[in-house]
């Protein structure tokens, strides 16, 4: 290896950014890169080359996100059977049953008719800040939207949203010292959460409504049903996944076309192109930077042979700069074409379930930013998360003008 | 060749529908259609279907690859 190794599960390193030339140099000399053991946790195999990504994803059998969880950090026997009860730590076929149950909701059929809501939402929040001098584009505009649009599908009322807003980022923050205040850390979150989704649930099985909420705590046409810890656990998992993915992948897209001032210009001038530039933002900014298998039996990833119970790390944001699969891969090119990067995953069971109604989300706000926001800058150092999960933008001042 | 449909693990994402519409149908319940097999003039497309389903739902029976 030419240069120093990264500790690729270390948080203060992506604070500074994802080390991209790290990943550049694994996938090119090494690129199922045994990381060894260390304080911080077990050693594990980073998978970094596109083909290796997906072929894992797409093998469930050989690799489980069951018996380690789905998530890099380590946990004590009873915290990986409560993670358990959620479908990110599941195999097929208790995921498969659940995951079927949930599917209803999120087709692009069933996203599609929340166009309308998601577009009157961006233009009062576009609006909102288009008002002021200045603003947070991380509060005011990008944590906005998914949280208004979660809140509208589970039938949230308006004044619980700032509440789901700090539950999320108590949870994603966990290795970030802003977020953690004493006694509240992200399982008190956690345990929050799980609560209200309970009353939720609660609510509607007195009181029917026309929503996804309603639909779910229903037996499907098989008869089968979500039961109660099934239902607090998909909540969880929604206000973890449906937030601070399309947060992200708005503030870092953002900045990304900050930085890239002549492709914005050109999105402002002709917003047919917002759809392939949402595909390259999701892939330059790669919001979810990684996720567990545990292999079930000795096995090889590309030429690299593998034990039974190996931790097994996959890197999408190196999976989807491989220059094997894409043309000068640190180019930001709003026009790219073909694009099949895998921020929604490798494919397989656990293919994200959101990807359709992020991609909603996505391009409807930059529609309307391209169309009501023409001057926009920015006016301040940018604030990254302390995460090796979520490639995050804490904080991101932008100036405003019409 | 003939395309095979794990109608368990469709889950109507319609990346084939959007890829080979002739051969794949979603309906209003989203539950997926075959309106045909493959022919020799959509074979290509209907081949990077199968390997574009994110769930991997699509297969390809007495295939001579």
């Amino acid at each position: 290896m030419g240069s120093a190794t990264v500790r690729l599960h270390d948080p203060d390193v992506y604070e500074q950014g994802v080390p991209h030339e790290f990943f550049d140099e694994l996938r090119r000399a090494d690129p199922v890169h045994w990381h060894p053991e260390d304080a911080r946790g077990r050693g594990f195999w980073a998978v970094t080359r596109y083909q290796d990504v997906v072929a894992v994803s797409r093998d469930p059998d050989t690799f489980s996100s069951y018996r380690g969880t789905a998530m890099l950090a380590d946990f004590d026997d009873e915290v990986i059977e409560m993670q358990r009860a959620m479908m990110v730590n599941m195999d097929p076929p208790s995921h498969t049953r659940q995951r079927n149950l949930v599917n209803r909701g999120f087709t692009p059929r069933m996203v599609g008719k929340l166009e309308d809501h998601i577009r009157e939402v961006c233009h009062e929040l576009v609006d909102d800040v288009a008002r002021q001098p200045q603003a947070d584009f991380v509060h005011d505009i990008a944590a906005q939207l998914p949280l208004a649009v979660i809140a509208e599908l589970m039938g949230v009322p308006g004044e619980d949203r700032e509440r789901l807003y700090d539950w999320s980022n108590r949870m994603i923050g966990f290795d970030d010292p802003e977020f953690q205040v004493e006694g509240s850390d992200g399982a008190a979150a956690a345990t929050e959460i799980f609560a209200y989704a309970g009353e939720l649930a609660q609510r509607r099985r007195a009181e029917p409504r026309d929503d996804i909420v309603t639909k779910m705590i229903q037996p499907d046409s098989n008869g089968d049903v979500l039961q109660d810890l099934e239902f607090n656990m998909f909540f969880v998992l929604l206000i973890v996944a449906g937030n601070e993915t399309t947060r992200n992948a708005a503030s870092g897209g953002m900045l990304a076309l900050l930085e890239h001032p002549e492709q914005w210009q050109r999105i402002q001038q002709d917003r047919a192109l917002v759809p392939s530039a949402v595909e390259e933002i999701l892939r330059w900014v790669t919001p979810v930077m990684d996720f567990r298998r545990t292999a079930t039996r000795d096995t090889v990833i590309g030429d690299q042979p593998v034990s039974a119970g190996d931790k097994v790390i996959l890197f999408y944001p190196s999976a989807n700069r491989d220059e094997s699969v894409f043309d000068n891969p640190h180019t930001f090119d709003i026009t790219r074409e073909p694009n099949p990067h895998i921020t929604f995953g490798g494919g397989g069971p656990h293919f994200c379930l959101g990807a359709h109604l992020a991609r909603l989300e996505l391009r409807v706000l930059f529609e309307t930013l391209a169309e009501r926001l023409p001057g926009i800058r920015l006016a301040g150092p940018v604030r990254r998360l302390r995460s090796n999960f979520i490639n995050g933008i804490k904080e991101m001042p932008v100036q405003l003008w019409t | 060749m003939r395309v095979v449909v794990d109608h368990q693990a469709c889950e109507a994402n319609g990346v084939c529908e959007g890829i080979a519409p002739e051969i794949f149908q979603l309906d209003e319940d989203d539950n997926l259609h075959l309106l045909d097999q493959p022919g020799a003039d959509s074979e290509e497309r209907v081949r990077r279907a199968v390997r574009s389903c994110p769930k991997v739902a699509l297969s390809l029976e007495g295939d001579r690859e």
